[in-house]
């Protein structure tokens, strides 16, 4: 899977909102940011800045940040408007012009060679999908988005009513399940569980997706008692998840274990007789070694799935009933 | 994100009551977490973010075992077909330990690039060691870098190697205390570069990769075979001993003799498992021509005068030494230089003469040459090639051994109009990148003193000058090679300057008509010479021939001996090539 241009616009303006960036700029191939404190420490890689702002309490001074998305079309656009301030060039000899002046004038020293450095300076980023800054982003929105409590927006009529709505509350997790042998295959799972009535529901991104979420508790609601322990719950979501992926079919495992085991007995053919050398040193160096080489070669084919979380919370819904 | 599988009896997360196949792990550290968050009723997260985060895992999901996830998170390299086709290879037939052995210039790097991407995407492979020659460890880096994204780091101290993904030399690494640390780690994946370093059991470089603990690991090398078949049944037993069987059945069953494999067609299957190699010549990687022109330069009286002079100069200096060839190596750069430019000669002589006693009758002798210099008014060569590039009215570079020629001639075809941008060696990073996008945009003409090394692929040009010749053919190569190389949509014409009646004829002879090395099929160039240098240095014996023959004539005809022994290696070798249908040989094995 991958990413259009315009999802990673989209990806990346919500992330700069929700981290409270002050946007400087946008068009639809671009955005210019500061970024706010937090984005700061996600993005810049610069802990002894913050580390000497926390001890000092000195006000930072966070980073500015173009991020383009459309290069070719952004560039379009620059020389379009700047052909329209200075009419009397055509945009291909204003790019000219420009560039023997930078580049020329540079290696005969009339332009200083530097880049401006230090406050002020805006960094123009490339964002397209793979490029180390997304990824950065990425990352950033996985570590500050966990674990979450929210409820359910009842909205505005529930406010008047006489009374209060009841809401249930769900253990949703997204898991990761991994498939790994040499090679690997992953799939996402996002399972929820009543703690009300420990019914589990396997589409729950389909439950919460049409509901507006908020992490204060609305007014006139009632939060029926759990009658689940967490622990429970998660017994029972992983109980389920296993149970699903016992049922698929395991060609994949079947294989990679006959690929293991050829590999393990090209070894034991190698090695048969080096283990048995008659000075007891280089039979002992053999063995070591013939021994290493079996465990990489199960570490590396060895098929074994494993399970983790991305995120998870806890969900008040309303109840049906 | 992908540890070592459970042990047998490690498994305490797998539910009995549903006994699969296949182990599954659970791992719950997000409960804890998420409990103590409860308890204390927060912090919580932003569900904007959580979102966010769902998003970008799905965007990146791997969502098959056998599809290439790598080349859309490239943007900054585009692969040739042969490379992507061998990294699938590598990737799903040969399940990552494999040997690239394609020829020199097809992109073993972009091949070994493209698995460790594919790898580190999938989450297969975290950390990587990548063990270089110690010149092209900084290659290294920027190319993972730039082309791949992948924050690949140089070896530089010792806490060096807690990075994810290392490159460091082949030297360093298997020394203490670096050896200690890296044989007490563990790495998803180790590639080797020049792996034919590692064909010898007995050295520590072997010994050292044979202790090293990896998952999956490349070797690469163009050369996986030279002069014996042990050493690729070597190669292969760090990879995966025992495909060939063990060493006394690899003997018997494949060897005949140490160039002569015998059951050829199996030995050639069970290599194909494990080594990929792609030639020039396969499919869509023809090579355009190289088009040879030797342009005769007339030396003015003068120029001949001084060259005449700083022969004789040479020559009765090495009588005085007792013909000792190691102590006349400075002074036979003289020789060499007078076919360049005054200057460089200049240069020389002052620095000789700074060396010597001031009572040393020598130094009279040198300022005699300098009054020679100081008579020569024009440059013929410099001449020469002016005239060439008007000419050819197309970007051009021009390769010199001399930085004093390098000088003379930007300043020369500064002054006659022409922008000629420099490119040497000793220039940084940042320079020579700038020159080159200098000469990519602006100037028609580069002047570069270096060939070798990495960094200068100008497939943008296709017209080359020779000004003057190196002695050694493999810097002739390198010169080509930074032009006439894949990518290179043109025929690539190259203009060789030789001064009549000068040594330099005799050499431009040698590599050209006896060696025939300019039209050579490249790759193999490096072979032949290997053999060649068993017996002596070539350069060295170049030298010889200039300093003990007594006329022209002489020199030509042991330059001739010198073509005729180039040229029986060379045969001997095309026959070990073709070989005998029945018998065969190393390069046949090789596909060659």
């Amino acid at each position: 899977m991958s990413m259009t241009r315009e999802q990673i616009r989209d990806y990346v303006l919500t992330y700069l909102e929700a981290t409270e960036c002050q946007f400087l700029e946008k068009s639809p191939h671009h955005v210019t940011v500061k970024l706010s404190p937090r984005a700061d420490r996600d993005l810049t890689n610069r802990p002894y800045y913050w580390g000497f702002i926390e001890r000092t309490g000195a006000e930072p001074e966070t980073m500015s940040f173009s991020f383009v998305f459309d290069p070719e079309a952004l560039q379009a656009a620059e020389a379009a408007k700047a052909a329209q301030d200075n009419p009397s060039l055509g945009p291909q000899q204003q790019m000219e012009a420009a560039q023997e002046d930078t580049l020329l004038g540079r290696y005969f020293g009339a332009v200083r060679p530097l880049p401006v450095l230090g406050p002020g300076r805006i960094q123009r980023e490339e964002l397209a999908f793979g490029s180390p800054r997304l990824k950065q982003i990425f990352e950033a929105a996985r570590r500050g988005g966990r674990y979450v409590y929210l409820f359910e927006e009842p909205g505005q009529r529930q406010r008047m009513a006489l009374l209060p709505a009841a809401y249930e509350p769900w253990l949703g997790v997204c898991f990761k399940v991994e498939f790994c042998c040499d090679m690997k295959r992953e799939e996402l799972h996002f399972y929820g569980v009543s703690l009300l009535t420990g019914a589990v529901d396997e589409s729950f991104q389909t439950r919460i997706a049409a509901k507006p979420l908020v992490p204060r508790l609305p007014e006139n609601v009632h939060i029926e008692p759990t009658q689940l322990s967490l622990d429970a719950a998660r017994t029972a979501l992983e109980q389920r998840l296993a149970e699903r992926i016992a049922a698929y079919d395991d060609t994949w495992a079947q294989e990679a274990r006959e690929r293991l085991n050829d590999e393990l007995a090209l070894i034991d053919a190698y090695y048969k007789d080096l283990v048995k050398d008659p000075e007891p040193e280089r039979a002992q160096g053999a063995s070591e070694q013939y021994e290493s080489r079996r465990d990489e070669i199960r570490w590396q084919y060895e098929p074994r799935i494993v399970v983790s979380a991305l995120g998870c919370g806890i969900f008040h819904l309303r109840s049906p009933r | 994100m992908n540890p070592h599988p459970p042990g047998p009896f490690s498994d305490p997360a797998a539910l009995p009551d549903l006994p699969t196949a296949v182990p599954v792990e659970f791992d719950r550290s997000w409960f804890n977490d998420l409990e103590t968050r409860h308890e204390k009723g927060g912090p919580w997260d932003d569900w904007k973010l959580f979102n966010l985060a769902l998003e970008a895992e799905t965007a990146s999901l791997v969502t098959s075992f056998e599809e290439m996830q790598c080349l859309k998170h490239l943007q900054s390299v585009t692969p040739l077909p042969h490379q992507t086709e061998t990294a699938r290879k590598v990737l799903f037939e040969m399940r990552g330990r494999a040997i690239l052995a394609d020829e020199v210039g097809l992109g073993k790097t972009i091949e070994a690039g493209l698995i460790l991407k594919e790898y580190i995407v999938r989450g297969l492979v975290k950390k990587a060691l990548i063990l270089v020659p110690a010149s092209l460890v900084l290659q290294w880096v920027r190319e993972l870098n730039q082309k791949f994204g992948i924050p690949a780091v140089a070896q530089k101290k010792e806490h060096s190697w807690h990075n994810d993904v290392v490159v460091a030399s082949m030297d360093t690494a298997k020394r203490d205390p670096h050896k200690n640390i890296l044989l007490s780690n563990e790495y998803d994946l180790v590639i080797v570069d020049e792996a034919h370093k590692l064909k010898n059991k007995k050295t520590t470089n072997y010994q050292f990769m044979l202790q090293l603990r990896k998952k999956y690991c490349l070797l690469l090398t163009a050369t996986p075979v030279q002069n014996d078949l042990g050493e690729l049944f070597n190669l292969i037993t760090l990879l995966k001993p025992g495909q060939l069987g063990g060493q006394s059945e690899f003997a018997a069953n494949f060897v005949v003799d140490k160039r002569l494999p015998k059951n050829e067609g199996q030995l050639k299957d069970e290599l194909a498992k494990v080594m990929i190699r792609n030639r020039r010549g396969d499919g869509e990687l023809e090579f355009t021509k190289r088009i040879v022109r030797n342009i005769d330069v007339e030396l003015s009286q003068e120029e001949k005068n001084l060259y005449d002079g700083v022969t004789s100069f040479i020559k009765d200096q090495y009588n005085a030494a007792g013909g000792d060839l190691n102590s006349m190596l400075s002074l036979v750069t003289l020789q060499r230089e007078v076919c360049s430019s005054r200057d460089a000669v200049f240069v020389t002589l002052v620095n000789l003469s700074k060396k010597l006693a001031p009572d040393s009758p020598i130094r009279d002798r040198i300022w005699d040459l300098v009054d020679l210099i100081r008579q020569i008014k024009a440059n013929s060569k410099a001449e020469k090639a002016m005239e060439l590039i008007r000419e050819m009215n197309d970007k051009v570079i021009v390769f010199t051994e001399y930085r004093a020629t390098q000088e003379y001639l930007l300043k020369y075809f500064r002054d006659r109009g022409m922008t000629a941008v420099p490119y040497r060696g000793g220039m940084n990073r940042g320079k020579k990148d700038w020159m080159m996008d200098l000469f990519r945009g602006r100037a028609q003409v580069m002047i570069a003193t270096e060939a070798g090394g990495e960094g200068i692929n100008l497939q943008f040009c296709h017209q080359m000058i020779n000004f003057d010749l190196p002695w050694n053919p493999m810097r002739v190569e390198q010169r080509i090679g930074r032009v006439h190389r894949l990518g290179q949509t043109n025929d690539v014409n190259i203009y060789n300057l030789s001064t009549k009646g000068t040594i330099e004829e005799h050499i431009l002879h040698l590599l050209h008509e006896k060696i025939n090395m300019f039209e050579m099929v490249i790759g193999h160039l490096d072979v032949i010479l290997e053999r060649f240098e068993k017996q002596h240095s070539l350069e060295k014996s170049i030298y010889q021939i200039i300093l003990e023959s007594g006329s022209d004539e002489e020199i030509a005809s042991r330059v001739d001996s010198l073509g005729h022994e180039f040229h029986t290696i060379k045969s001997e070798l095309d026959a070990e090539a073709e070989g005998n249908e029945n018998e065969g040989g190393l390069q046949q094995l090789l596909g060659g």
